[in-house]
């Protein structure tokens, strides 16, 4: 019994100092609970601020986005020249070589025109042309290229074009009007600067003395199509040249069809077909620059009917499409002219038939960003047929069935794309007296981003 | 000639079958960010890819073909696309695409440009008058331009305006979360200095904190000389930099070089979408870019 009495003892006293724990313990367990609210307070209170700060670094985050986005205010002043017209002004210079007299160029089988001859040997400068370009109000959009070049000691201006367009009729419709370059062709419609070579195809110097303008409308619809698909159509007053002669109507008309595309990202192309017609009134032979005016007092004259068909092919690659490194464009056209009626002076007077054709292949290859290269390779045919060869004599038109051919290679070196230095070699068979030919060249732009077609 | 009216024919009446609203994106980014904000109601054509430098672009007869039928067109402006757009605009005969009519949208216009330069002059290179286009390189810049391009939208087909502003919330919701997690990813590239090839880049820089310490084109688009790219290494000896960094579309020549002279990493960034195989969309172009960047940064 008596370790029960013991334990029992034990147990007592030590249930007095668990009761007096317990009293403790409950003090301790209250303060405890007190600093646990006390912190919860203050955590919530840093909670709240923190909170409040975060709001206020976001007032000011968006602050500071709207003030970057509202532009600031630009120091204009408002002058008058502000709805001045984009001018660019296209200077270039060249050296001429040749191994044969500039002054017997010859091109069988067509009669020089115009600018159709070669340009002067040695240093000269070259066509300096003068664009401006502006909308003109809600609805069109004017465009004029001045060209200044000397001949012969004076200064000669031309209007190399002037025309107004509309800016977007919707439907794919567009209308211009004044004077333009025919869309005939590939060549025809951009501006000799942007030609690959120092001098134009020799069907375009044959045919047109260079290039084909129109005085007159253009009009030209363009399908909701995919492939691109353009039609089109020009009539003109018909004294542009190969037309002549003033008429009181429609002088020239010309269709046209064009349509191309993409292959992948790397091929695009466009072909292109057109047919122009006129009827000259008294169109003069043996005018052109290389005969230093000497046409004579009894000029051979034309007067028939003229047309002049077209094709052109244009292939261009890009690896990726991304034309800055490197591309390649192959370009082909060809023309065939057929004319028929009457040659005459003052004394005689000859029926005459006469087919004049010809086109060029053209590749050029950029094989760096600043560098590019070509080569060109041109041909013409003719058949011409008069009651009175001498009458051809007359009108310097060799009708011996003589075909010229030319073989051409140039070099570029482009610092800018605003600015290029060419090099470039022809062996011309324009007649039965072969020429080799060299040329330097440089061609600037200064002044708006000119943007060119494709 | 009948074989062309059955042709002819036959692409009219196959074009009528299209979506509500046809889109003529000038650069893949604002391609993707047009679909984003217009869903199945839009259809989007890109004039460019991510492989093509956007300054020298051809006018090619496909993208006249698709200026002509275009509701909208979606381009930076700034003069990036001043060397064939304009053309787009005068051979499309398309009324709404014409500078300021309804369906003429620049998205550079809608944010704030850098680099604008304090005086013209062609002798510095080919120099933006306007500022520096290259602005998708800023997710900011993106949320600006989607906030606009959302809004024009539902101007021009109001049809479907309610659609089009659901769209833009959903897309500025993720793209709020995608910001915050590219932010805290690209924390380690704060201060870290930096060399480019070309100026494109300040837009992702004044985002991210990166430190431009030099450019390999002394001149913008001029393809840098040896004098340059020597001057560029004496600078680089003062004051040394982590990676140097080029446009996907751009030839690494310049970066090779340094890369050849100094320590420094090259990264080629895919600038815009369709730059690498990875960026296929707004939202991994940035993840691209900015782990293209971490990589850089690590080694």
């Amino acid at each position: 019994m008596k370790p029960l009495k013991l334990a029992l003892l034990i147990a007592a006293s030590l249930g007095t100092s668990i009761s007096v724990h317990a009293d403790e313990i409950s003090d301790l367990k209250a303060e405890f609970l007190q600093m646990r609210a006390d912190y919860e307070q203050r955590i919530e209170q840093l909670e709240q601020r923190l909170a409040q700060a975060e709001v206020t670094t976001n007032e000011v985050k968006t602050e500071v986005a709207s003030v970057k986005a509202t532009p600031s205010p630009t120091a204009t002043t408002r002058n008058n020249n502000s709805f001045n017209p984009a001018i660019s002004m296209v200077l270039n210079g060249q050296f001429s070589n040749y191994s044969e007299s500039p002054d017997n160029y010859e091109l069988s089988g067509f009669a020089l025109q115009g600018e159709g001859g070669l340009a002067p040997e040695g240093l000269s400068l070259g066509e300096s042309e003068i664009t401006m370009s502006a909308s003109i109000d809600q609805l069109l959009f004017g465009q004029a290229t001045i060209a200044l070049h000397d001949d012969a000691g004076t200064t000669e201006v031309g209007i190399e074009e002037a025309f107004i367009q509309t800016l977007g009729l919707s439907n794919g419709i567009t209308v211009r009007a004044g004077r333009f370059y025919s869309p005939m062709g590939y060549l025809n419609e951009k501006h000799i600067h942007a030609w690959n070579f120092a001098d134009a195809p020799l069907i375009y110097r044959g045919l047109f003395g260079n290039q084909l303008t129109t005085d007159g409308v253009k009009f030209s619809y363009l399908l909701p199509t995919d492939q691109m698909i353009e039609l089109g159509g020009t009539v003109g007053s018909g004294d542009q040249h190969p037309g002549a002669g003033t008429n009181s109507g429609i002088g020239d008309w010309l269709i046209y069809a064009r349509t191309g595309g993409d292959i992948g990202t790397n091929h695009s192309w466009q072909a292109s077909a057109s047919h122009w017609q006129s009827s000259p009134k008294d169109r003069e032979y043996a005018g052109g620059h290389n005969h230093g005016g000497d046409a004579g007092a009894d000029p051979v004259l034309f007067n028939g009917d003229t047309d002049i068909s077209n094709v052109s092919l244009i292939y261009k690659w890009a690896p990726n499409g991304n034309f800055k490194q490197k591309n390649i464009t192959l370009l082909g056209e060809y023309f065939y002219l057929n004319e028929d009626g009457q040659l005459n002076n003052s004394t005689e007077l000859a029926q005459y038939d006469a087919k004049q054709y010809g086109g060029f292949v053209e590749g050029i290859y950029q094989f760096a960003p600043r560098w590019r290269t070509g080569a060109r390779y041109d041909w013409l045919g003719s058949k011409l047929r008069a009651s009175d060869d001498e009458l051809l004599t007359d009108a310097d038109l060799d009708f011996s069935g003589f075909h010229p051919q030319r073989y051409s290679l140039m070099l570029e070196w482009l610092p800018s794309e605003f600015s290029r230095v060419r090099a470039q070699v022809n062996h011309d068979k324009s007649s039965r007296n072969d020429d080799t030919q060299l040329f330097l060249q440089y061609t600037v732009s200064i002044g708006a981003h000119g943007a060119h077609s494709f | 000639m009948r074989f062309l009216f059955i042709i002819v024919f036959l692409s009219v009446f196959s074009a009528t079958v299209r979506a509500d609203l046809t889109i003529f994106a000038c650069e893949p980014e604002w391609a993707s960010l047009s679909e984003e904000l217009g869903g199945d109601k839009v259809s989007v054509f890109s004039a460019t890819t991510g492989l093509q430098d956007p300054h020298y672009i051809q006018a090619r007869p496909s993208l006249i073909a698709k200026a002509r039928r275009a509701d909208l067109l979606v381009c930076t402006g700034a003069e990036l696309e001043s060397g064939w757009l304009p053309l787009l605009q005068a051979k499309a005969g398309n009324s709404v695409i014409q500078t300021g009519a309804s369906g003429y949208f620049m998205a550079s216009n809608y944010v704030r440009l850098i680099d604008i330069p304090t005086s013209l002059d062609r002798s510095q290179g080919h120099i933006h008058a306007a500022g520096n286009p290259h602005i998708q390189t800023s997710p900011l810049n993106i949320m600006k331009v989607a906030q606009a391009l959302s809004q024009r939208m539902q101007e021009i087909d109001r049809v479907n305006a309610v659609f089009y502003q659901q769209r833009f919330d959903d897309f500025n919701q993720r793209w709020q979360a995608a910001i915050d997690k590219w932010q805290q990813q690209a924390a380690p590239l704060k201060g870290v200095n930096v060399v480019v090839q070309h100026n494109s880049w300040g837009y992702l820089f004044d985002w991210l904190g990166l430190k431009k310490v030099a450019v390999l084109e002394a001149k913008p688009g001029v393809p840098p000389t040896v004098s340059d790219l020597n001057n560029t290494l004496n600078q680089l000896k003062t004051t040394p930099a982590t990676m140097v960094i080029h446009a996907a579309y751009q030839p690494s020549k310049a970066s090779d070089w340094l890369v050849d002279k100094t320590a420094i990493t090259s990264v080629t960034l895919p600038f815009t979408i369709g730059g690498n195989e990875q960026s296929k969309d707004l939202f991994s172009l940035f993840d691209n870019t900015i782990q293209r960047l971490l990589d850089a940064a690590k080694q």
